[in-house]
This record gives C-alpha cells, structure tokens and sequence, in this order.
C-alpha cells in the first residue's frame, strides 16, 4: 500500500472520531506549549543574564577594596573597624607595583571614581567621574572613541565624555572643546566615546580624566598614591581564572592579611557571567523537566486512544489483513494516526506556546533579582525541536499499540466480537 | 487446476488444556466457475472450513493448496497478499471500512495492491455500477442499508478480479428481499464465470448455490 493511501487512510480515522481526536490533541497541546514557553523564558533569562554583564571583556579582571562574602555583601572591612580610617580602604601604587609583576597581566589600571558636581551650559547635575592612567586607559578600552581622542599623557584640563552624558543629558548636546566645570574647575572636552549600552554602560553617562585631576575634583577623599579600583587586562581570556588567583595571593602577602581578614576583593567578570550563566542554565532545565511531565502526560494520552483505537477497530484490522494488507502496513496506519495526533498537537502548542512566550515581558515580573523584566526569547531553534519532539513523541506512544494490531491474527480479528 | 484443495485437513483449537478438534480431516476441492454451498449445523466445523479456504488460518495437520500452492509454506506476508488477491471476502456483518465512503471501500483491495491510479477510479466505479449502487458512492456505511452494504463489501471483493468470492453467511444480517438481491448478484457474477463459495446454515439460500456440500463434526458428511 502507498504511504499516501495508508496516510490517508489514517486522516479518515482521526475525522471520523473528531470529538476524541481533539481530546488527545489537547493533551499534547498543553505539554507542547508549556514546554515551549518555559525553554523561551530560560533563553530570555539567559539573554539577560549575558547582556546585563556582556560589557565587561572576558579578559578583565577588577580589584576593588574591601571583602564581598559569597553570602550576601559585607562591602565592610574585616579588620577592627575602629582602626580604619577611610584612607585605608583604598589600594595603593604599592598594590599596582605588585599587580604588575604577576605573570600574565598585561596591563594595569588604577581608577580613582567618585561622584562631582558638573556645571554646564547654566545646568547643574551630579556625574560620576573616573579618574585614570592615560596611557593605559586607550589600550584597554573596549567603548572607542566616537568623535576627538582618548586622553593622553600631559592633558592638564581634558577629559573624555560617555555617549549618553553627551547626548540627551543636556539641553544643548556637548561638542568638543566646549568648556565644562566640574567641582569647581575648568575643563574642556576632548573626546566622546561610542555608546557602550549593558550593564557595565557607566561609561556611556560617566566622565574621564587623568587620575590626579579626579583626586581634586571628586567629593570623595582619595590622597595622591590611592585608588579606588585597579582595572587588570589579562594577555589571555583563558588564564583569567589563574591570573586572578595568583593576583589574590601576592596582594594577601603585600598587605599582610588572611583569608580571614582579607580586604580586598578580586573581580573576574567572566568567572561571574559562567557561574550565573550556569544558574540560570540549571534552573531553565529544572523547568522543562517540569513542564516535560505535561508532555509525558499528553504521550499517556496518545497512548490510551491509540490502545481503544486498536480494540475498536479489531475487526477493521482483520478486514484489512484478510483483504491483503501485511503487519507493515497495519503498524504504519497506527503509527502515522498517533503521528498526527503528536504533530497537530505540536503545531497549536508551538503557537500557544510563542503566545505565552510574546505575553510574558508585558507581566512585568522581576527576573531573577538582576533587574530588567521577565522575558522570553523564542528561537526557530526551539519551534523545530518542539515540532519535531512532538511527532517523536506521537509516534513513540503509538508503537505499542500498533505492534498489538499488526500482530492480530486476521481470524481472530474478522471473528471479534465487539 | 483447482482453486482450492483442501486435502485431510485437521484444526485443533487448544482451550487451556483441552483440545478441541474443529476439523478432522476435511477433503474438498473447489473448481473454477463453480458455486458451492459448505452447509452444517453450528458446531459442525464450517466457520472454521470458511477460515481454510479463505486462507485466514493454517491447518494444525493436512495440506490446503490455493492454486496448488501450498500456503503452510508461505510467510505471513507473503499470505496475507496472495489471499487478497486471489480471494475476494464477504462476511455477515461490519464488512465496510466506517471511515470510508462506499467508492473507497471498493478502491481500498486495489490501494493495499497498488494498483494504478486510473484503473482504481475506473474499476471502482464500473462494480458499484454492477452492484446497482454508482449513485450511493459518496455514502459512508453508516448511511447504507444492511442490503447495500453487502452489495458494497461484494463490489469490493471483486475488486482484485479474485479466483474466489468467499461469502460467510452474507444473509445472515438481511431481511429477506435484501438477501435475495444479494443472492441474484452471485448468481449473476456465477454465470459471468466467477467462482463463488457460500458459507451457510440456511437450506434455502444454499439452494441457489449449484452444489452443496455438507458438513458433520468437522468433515463431509458421507
């Protein structure tokens, strides 16, 4: 029998009992969808997840003073608070002398930021100001410069401006040479970087300077051989987790403190994006483990009609075996009709499923506690496997019951009484 | 050469432990352009004599050759295609396909055999127009009567220009008008020289057959 013949012949089974056809297909509907939209909303997580900490280079590597536990933020010291000052929690050029000598590293960068008042044009705002090494500070940005230069060494009143602070901030968008006030002294654009956009977009609304200027004009206190941050560019992406460990260890030595009493935190963004990456990895999986146990249902149910199918149908079974028909053919009537059922199926639950998917950001729910909404990312990726799982699944709950009607003797089929 | 020969055949059913022989040593032989009647009270063994020329089963001991083809040496598919083609069945009852209309039903013995698409539509049309039934070629079972249906399941069973139609009780279900134009069909397709065997309990429609036999406890009755 051709394929077409036998295919339709199965269509006419699923018409003519239209009312338990639907039912079946209900049950993978749901599972399919479910299934759909949970994948959609782990990969939007992830999404998040990626552009919310994307901005920071694999390569880079941050140390920045005080211990963060693992346990929530202590951004306190842990040494006996009465005996620190504020001085003390800042990193000296010592730290950087040592930072420096750690094989790997390529090039160090010693931030002062803060916050400072800026004037322009009559209007007044608040900006955070970074302060840092000029001839250091072109080589490891990853931003660019979108109109002037980047800062260079012997600038005495230049500084280089984000994308955003530059357009949109004010009134009057900045140009270059155009003269700004901040914390009371005078200066003069002489660079705009691109828009960065991310998490790590304090550039794009921030201010750069040498770092001896930032000192002067940050409300912060910050004494001439301290800074606020230490920004370390690896010369390879993939020694960033040795690179960060040998880091920790030299500086516990320099500053003489233990784990216990640690100071200082070393930052691997890569290392953070991989672990939170994982997390959310874990945690999409565990949902479609959760919403596979729908779609298992829904194979049940496939199951189940196709087993009434054959008990109802023993006596057509025999007619077509009497009249010719071999196992082969029996057995693909019955796996072609569970087929439809786990592809009809697949098709709706892919739709309601990218439904579900396309009305989760306008829920508003947090994702996660890293801020930005809930949202669901749906990829062809996602819809083929969905498709394709789901005829996998109809045929695969349809092979029971059509090896029990192939292997129908024809007599006792014809002679069944139902 | 015989159509079918059915030489000292024995079916042993086995219930638990017990063994019914249903058949003990049946001898027949069915020639080409006859219409026979296998007549027998219940129990007689005839369903399952119906079960051997049909080719449905396979006898326990004893030989049942379809055109001098042994069919015990056959594979299961290999049977299941020779007996839809050389035998064309009419039961007592669901005989149609429900899903398919009356058209299809006829058409299905050609799709199994794929037959070419032309000479399905062509031939399917020519037996209901035989069987009195082109205008009911879009109707579903269903929307037969028990008569009509039985004209079908016949329409059908020529289909694959048979040797053999084989009816089991085809009147069983019908009242008697209906029974009698099933009945003259036969005798119809008879003349034209198709081979029929009737399956039955009733003297009177085993008349209309041109020789009967007679079963008793699983054999001819002497």
């Amino acid at each position: 029998m051709r394929l077409l013949d036998i295919f339709l012949l199965s269509l006419s089974h699923v018409r003519k009992s239209r009312m338990r056809s639907w039912l079946t297909i209900v049950g993978v509907i749901i599972g399919v969808a479910s299934v759909v939209a949970i994948i959609s909303i782990g990969q939007g997580m992830q999404e998040n997840v990626q552009q919310r900490l994307g901005s920071f280079g694999a390569d880079i590597i941050t140390v920045i003073p005080g211990y963060f536990r693992a346990t929530g933020v202590h951004s306190e010291m842990h040494t006996d608070r009465s005996v620190s000052t504020s001085s003390s929690i800042n990193l000296t050029d010592k730290d950087i002398k040592v930072i420096k000598q750690v094989p790997g590293v390529m090039y160090v960068n010693g931030l002062v930021s803060g916050k400072a008042d800026l004037k322009y044009d009559n209007e007044k705002t608040v900006v955070s100001v970074t302060g840092v090494d000029t001839s250091i500070w072109r080589l490891m940005d990853t931003t660019g410069i979108d109109d002037g230069r980047y800062l260079q060494a012997g600038d005495s009143n230049s500084i280089v401006v984000g994308y955003n602070l530059a357009h949109g901030t004010f009134l009057q968008s900045m140009t270059l040479n155009r003269p700004i006030t901040i914390g009371n002294k005078n200066f003069r654009v002489v660079g705009i970087l691109k828009q960065s956009g991310g998490f790590g977009g304090g550039s794009d609304t921030g201010i750069y300077m040498p770092a001896d200027l930032a000192r002067d004009v940050i409300t912060e206190k910050v004494s001439n051989n301290q800074f606020t941050s230490v920004v370390i560019k690896a010369s390879d992406a993939s020694l960033v987790e040795y690179i960060k460990a040998d880091i920790e260890q030299k500086l516990m030595s320099s500053r003489q403190v233990n784990p216990r009493t640690k100071d200082f935190t070393v930052i691997a963004s890569a290392l953070i994006r991989e672990q939170m990456s994982s997390v959310t990895e874990t945690l999409s999986l565990f949902l479609s483990a959760i919403a596979a146990v729908s779609l298992i249902v829904g194979a049940i149910g496939i199951a189940n009609t196709m087993f009434m199918s054959v008990m109802e149908r023993t006596k057509q079974i025999g007619l077509l075996k009497a009249i010719g028909a071999g196992e082969q053919e029996i057995m693909k009537l019955f796996l072609i009709e569970s087929g439809i059922f786990g592809f009809v199926g697949g098709i709706i639950g892919v739709i309601f499923g990218a439904a579900i998917s396309l009305l989760i950001p306008y829920l508003g729910i947090q994702a996660l506690g890293i801020g930005g909404d809930m949202r669901a990312t749906i990829t062809t990726g996602t819809i083929l496997f969905a498709l394709f799982f789901s005829l996998v699944i109809g045929i695969l709950s349809g092979i029971i019951p059509a090896r029990h009607a192939a292997k129908l003797r024809p007599v006792d089929a014809i002679r069944y009484d139902q | 050469m015989n159509i079918i020969e059915l030489d000292d055949v024995w079916k042993v059913y086995k219930m638990g432990e017990v063994e019914v022989p249903a058949l003990r040593g049946l001898s027949m032989k069915v020639k080409p352009g006859e219409f026979l009647a296998v007549m027998g009270p219940s129990g007689s063994g005839k369903s399952t004599a119906m079960n051997m020329i049909g080719c449905l089963d396979i006898p326990t001991k004893g030989r049942v050759l379809l055109e001098g083809q042994n069919i015990s040496s056959l594979s299961e598919r290999e049977l299941s295609r020779i007996r839809g083609k050389k035998i064309g069945f009419v039961f007592q009852s669901h005989n149609l396909y429900p899903t398919l209309n009356a058209l299809e039903n006829v058409q299905l013995p050609m799709r199994i055999h794929e037959l070419r698409e032309e000479d399905i539509w062509d031939r399917s049309e020519e037996l209901l127009e035989l069987v009195g039934l082109s205008k009911r070629g879009r109707h579903y079972p269903s929307q037969l009567s028990g008569g009509q249906s039985q004209r079908v399941a016949i329409a059908r069973a020529l289909s694959t220009d048979p040797s053999l139609i084989l009816a089991d009780e085809p009147t069983g279900n019908l009242d008697t008008e209906a029974g009698k134009e099933v009945l003259d069909i036969f005798s119809k397709l008879n003349a034209r020289g198709v081979t029929v065997v009737m399956i039955t309990h009733d003297e009177k429609i085993a008349a209309r057959a041109n020789q009967i036999v007679r079963m008793v406890d699983g054999k001819l009755a002497a």
